[in-house]
């Protein structure tokens, strides 16, 4: 079974990013959101912890846009209908809420 | 069958609403017979310190719910052992005997096993 895993909190002071890379399984998928989109901030901690573990990567692009962060070309820039139909594609959402 | 539901409980017991509003979620599915799980991650850990007392705090601590899981028919109860290390908290010494420690292999198949997974 695959999981959807959805952050929405920043990564600087939260161990979110850092809990969800270590459990995150090979068919599975990290999908950022609002202030998660903070791990896209080159040259840091979080940043550099995600693109070592590389996960399958979404990002909600107006998130990025808003907060001036840049895509990376591994990552798939999406929007909310294609957030629904991401939650469909995968047989579960794990929110860390 | 009813699906099943893995919950991931990963506040401290004193941070706020989380930890007791996650336990009330598995024990609410307990007593309706769910197919239910619990894993304890990251603080979620703390919950599991022996010798816990909010007396002076005039709060109840959540241990005495804790010990009431396998009565309600939860006994899929697991705890990342990565983060009982880093917090100083030995497997041996945990408030819940019944708690099985995973590493973060074992816990990637536990979440792919459960049909739903709630993370508080």
């Amino acid at each position: 079974m695959s999981t959807l895993h959805v952050l929405s909190h920043s990564p600087f002071g939260d161990d979110r990013l850092n809990s969800c890379l270590r459990l995150i399984g090979a068919n599975d998928a990290l999908l950022l959101t609002g202030d998660a989109v903070y791990a896209l901030q080159p040259a840091t901690a979080p940043f550099n912890a995600l693109s070592a573990r590389a996960p399958t990567l979404y990002v909600l692009a107006e998130d990025a846009q808003a907060r001036a962060l840049d895509i990376p070309a591994d990552a798939r820039a999406i929007d909310y209908p294609a957030f629904v139909e991401l939650s469909l594609h995968y047989d579960k959402v794990n929110s860390w809420l | 069958m009813p699906k099943s539901l893995l919950i991931v409980s990963r506040q401290a017991p004193w941070s706020g609403p989380s930890a007791r509003e996650a336990l009330d979620i598995v024990l609410a599915g307990g007593a309706f017979d769910l197919p239910i799980g619990l894993l304890f991650l990251d603080d979620g850990v703390f919950q599991l310190a022996s010798k816990q007392d909010a007396k002076a705090l005039q709060q109840k601590d959540l241990s005495a719910n804790l010990q009431a899981l396998p009565m309600f028919g939860v006994d899929e109860l697991f705890v990342c052992g990565d983060s009982a290390a880093e917090r100083g908290l030995a497997p041996s010494s945990l408030a819940l005997e019944e708690v099985q420690a995973l590493n973060a292999a074992e816990i990637t198949a536990l979440i792919d096993r459960y049909d739903q997974v709630i993370t508080l």
